[in-house]
Parts: structure tokens; sequence; C-alpha cells
């Protein structure tokens, strides 16, 4: 039997305050105070922040300076992502204890189509009820959710009662709620987009609803159609499970330096780093890509530049993704110390490794394989290339946004 | 603060985690008063567990590594 969109039954979970809230129920000394979390060794920038830091205006992504000049006593802690990610690993397993259908937004979101478990379970909000308890006993957090008829308006009903919140948005109720509601609150509307409405005249999801679409499409082209359903609460998008998930286009790692670095010999060594974690993962689920990207960010935190080379073979060896990240790091002029370096292969194929037929080459692909093996079993980089034995840290210490607990996008980050 | 081994009391019951009891540190027993939480990660193919603990005056981080039968403990992180 067909479900008509509008009797979907659809679930956005957003845990609260993550990060800081898994440190504050690890630590009982924070509980209660305002804290925030930072990235390993305290130069990267806020993470997340307590909803007692919060009240103070400290925001995800301030420098830490910031964060200190809005609330004096902001306590600092380095985050430990795995903790966060054994956490947010197992909140996923508990949701697929309602339905097979759950889509991992980030680390602390992710939407479950419960349409087909209500029978099993009796309502939606008892399913919600039911995961608050389990993810509150296991871990002593908490998180808001969103009940609607899709993933557009779970969203929206989940961020409109924080910390611990369940909103449910009827399919009746769908145009009182938006009417009013400013365009901003729309997953998908960014700051800029709310800019470019407003000059429209266009600030509530009514007015966006109700806007000509032939006016919206003259602006923002084939988009203008989907603006405008967006603005009527319309969202056919599926709930897609990461094994359905789209093929993934890239494989990159980046890391912020524990000090700014500006000699040759130092960025080459990072960069051989961030090479071998992008071959490992490469080679690790099997495939190969064509483009490699470099980017670099400053260390005046605002200057960058990012780019890319695309060769006329596919690579996943991790000296092969080396030599090719140093060939475009020498068509710049380095002007600067560097802050963070990142190296990203794209343009993949699935890539069944065969083993060449020349000695040379032959050799070079067992020793390769030989490596991986090693560090499949006791951990990444316990067997690794020599000039790397003396660097202080490695491996990914940052959890990056497209983090998923299982595939390729399972980065075991440190 | 490096991890240390640590001479430790661990009470195992079926179908549980292990719950740590009391550990040693530098001579002296630190009598776990809360497991405040717990986590895992994996290092090469093994799987570790993570047990934040407070004695009532400090919080440690007592990691027991399944590959070697070990417990080592480490100090928690605040600036």
């Amino acid at each position: 039997m067909s479900i008509q969109p509008e009797q979907r039954v659809v679930m956005h979970i957003d845990m609260n305050a993550f990060f800081a809230s898994v440190e504050q129920q690890a630590n009982p000394e924070l509980r209660g105070k305002p804290i925030a979390v930072v990235g390993g060794h305290g130069r990267t920038v806020i993470t997340t922040a307590s909803y007692e830091a919060r009240k103070f205006g400290v925001k995800t992504g301030m420098a830490i300076w910031e964060g200190k000049r809005q609330c004096k006593d902001l306590i600092i802690v380095v985050g430990d992502n795995k903790k966060y990610t054994y956490t947010s690993s197992r909140i996923v397993e508990f949701m697929r204890e309602y339905t097979p259908l759950v889509e991992v937004f980030s680390i602390d979101e992710a939407w479950l189509d419960v349409t087909h478990s209500l029978g099993i379970f009796g309502s939606a909000e008892r399913i919600a009820y039911l995961i608050k308890a389990q993810i509150k006993a296991s871990f002593g957090i908490t998180c808001s959710i969103g009940i609607a008829p899709n993933k557009l308006l779970a969203k929206l009903a989940s961020d409109m009662k924080k910390p611990d919140g369940l909103t449910v948005i009827k399919p009746e109720e769908v145009s009182r709620v938006l009417e009013h509601m400013s365009v901003k609150e729309l997953c998908g509307i960014g700051s800029k987009m709310d800019r470019h409405l407003a000059l429209m005249g266009i600030r509530t999801c009514g007015e966006l609803g109700r806007c000509d679409e032939a006016r919206l499409t003259r602006k923002f082209g084939i988009l203008g159609k989907v603006y405008k359903q967006m603005g009527q609460g319309i969202d056919n998008g599926p709930v897609t499970p990461v094994e359905e998930d789209d093929e993934v286009k890239s494989v990159g790692h980046s890391m912020t330096l524990r000090r700014d670095v500006s000699t040759r010999e130092d960025i080459l060594k990072y960069l051989l780093q961030l090479s071998e974690m992008v071959g490992r993962r490469a080679r690790r689920y099997g495939v190969a890509g064509k483009t490699i990207s470099l980017y670099v960010r400053f260390a005046d935190y605002f200057s960058s530049f990012g780019k890319q080379d695309t060769l006329s073979s596919y690579i996943n060896q991790s000296d092969e993704i080396f030599k090719a990240a140093v060939n475009i790091l020498d068509t710049v002029e380095i002007t600067q110390p560097i802050r963070l370096l990142g190296v990203k292969l794209s343009n993949l194929q699935y890539h069944s490794q065969q083993l060449p037929l020349f000695p040379d080459e032959r050799r070079k692909t067992l020793m390769v394989q030989a490596m991986d093996s090693v560090n499949d079993k006791l951990g990444d980089f316990t067997v690794t290339f020599g000039s790397l034995l003396a660097t202080e840290e490695k491996g990914s210490h940052v959890i990056s946004p497209a983090w998923r607990p299982d595939g390729i996008r399972n980065v075991n980050v440190q | 603060m490096n991890a240390q081994p640590v001479r430790i009391a661990v009470v195992y019951e079926p179908g549980k985690k292990p719950k740590p009891v009391w550990f040693e540190l530098n001579r002296r027993q630190h009598k776990v008063i809360e497991t405040t939480y717990f986590w895992k990660d994996r290092l090469g193919d093994t799987t570790r567990l993570h047990f934040a603990v407070s004695d009532g005056e400090a919080l440690y981080e007592l990691i027991f590594d399944p590959s070697e039968q070990s417990w080592t403990v480490e100090s928690h992180r605040i600036e």
C-alpha cells in the first residue's frame, strides 16, 4: 500500500549541546557550569558550548578568546572525540531498534521514518519518549525531538523546544505553524538566502509559500520551485539510511597544526601524514581517485587557498597522493606560516587492486598491503614512513560534518 | 599525564560491563565512588573500554585493553 506524503511520520532527533553535555556528564564538576569544548591541543575554535555558556553569548565557531570575552568564567574542555563517536554510534543503534530507516545527518542529528513502525510501537510520541529514556538512562544526556510529516518540518519541530523538547507538527497544523515563522528557521535557508528573500519582501514561510513561483524561478532558477515548496512545508525527500546513501564523492582529511609551520620540511611532514590518512581510507574501502586537492589556511586565520589537480590515472597509494599534493604546493607561493592543511582525493571510482607486472611496482604494492594489514591489526601509524616517526600527534583529531557511524565516512578519530 | 598501568579490582557480572571498584595509583588506593561515563574505542582490531570514574576527589579515566588484559589510568584534561 502506498503512503501519501502527508501520511508519513518522520522524526528528527537533535542531541542538545552534544559534546558539552557528554563532558558535563563524564565530569560532575562541570555540570551546571559554562563550558566550551574545543579541539585537540586547544588551537581550534569552540565546537560546542553548554547551555550555561550559551546564556552569555558563547557560540560554536568562536575562538577561545572570543568565548572568554563573552563569559569570563568559561571553562575550556579539550574534547575527546572517541567519547562522542561512541555515544553517537550507540544512539543510532537505539534508533535502529524502532525503524531501519535512519538517516544520520551529522554526529548529533538524525532523521527516522517511523511510518511503518507505528503498528508495533503505538505512536510516534511513544517511540520518541522511549528513545529519550534510553539515551538518558545510558548516557545521562538529553535530546530534542521533532515529529512531522516530512524531514523539513521534523527538523523545524526539533528546533522549536530545546533542551529536552518534544514537538509534534500535525499535517493539519502545517500552514498555521509556518505562517509567521521566519524563513531562516528552515533547514537550507542560510543567512545569504535570507537576505536575498528579504530584498524580495519575503520574511516569513507563509510569504514564501504564497510567492509567485515564476518570480522565485527568475531569481533562483530551478531552486525557485523548491523554495516555494519549503515555504509551504512540502518536502518529499525520503529518509535515506547510510547504506543507501549517495556514493561517496571524495576522501579527505585536514588538520589544524599544533603550531604554525613555515619550513618546507615541516609542511611536507604534515602533507605526508594527511596523504597516508587519505590513502589508507581510500584503500580500505576500495576506491581510487584522479583529482587531488590541497587546502591551506594561513596563520592569520583569515587567508587561505584551495587548489586541485587532475591526474591521468587513478591513484590510492599514499606516496602518490603525497607527490601530487606536493606538486600543487610547489605552484603556490607560501607567504606566511601555515595553521591548517587539508588533502582530498576525489573523482573516485571503485578500484580492485591488481598486482602490477613490473617487479618494482609489484614490491611496492605488496609493501603497502603489508603496512595496511599491520596497521589494521595494531592501529593507524603503527608502521609508517620513517620521516613521520618523530611526529608528535598522528591521525585525525577532528570529527568531520560528514562523519557517519558506518562505512567509508566512519573515520576513527583520535 | 600519560596512561599508567594500575593494580585494580573489578567486578565482572554476566551480561554487564565490568565495574571498577578500586585502583592503586602512586601506592595509594582510590575507591571508585561513581562511574560517570563509559565508552569504547578501537585501536587496530582491539576494542578498548574506557571508564570515567570519580574517587570523590578527582576524576580519572580507566582503560581496559582486552588484547593485553591490562588496565591503565589517565587523568582528565580541563583548562
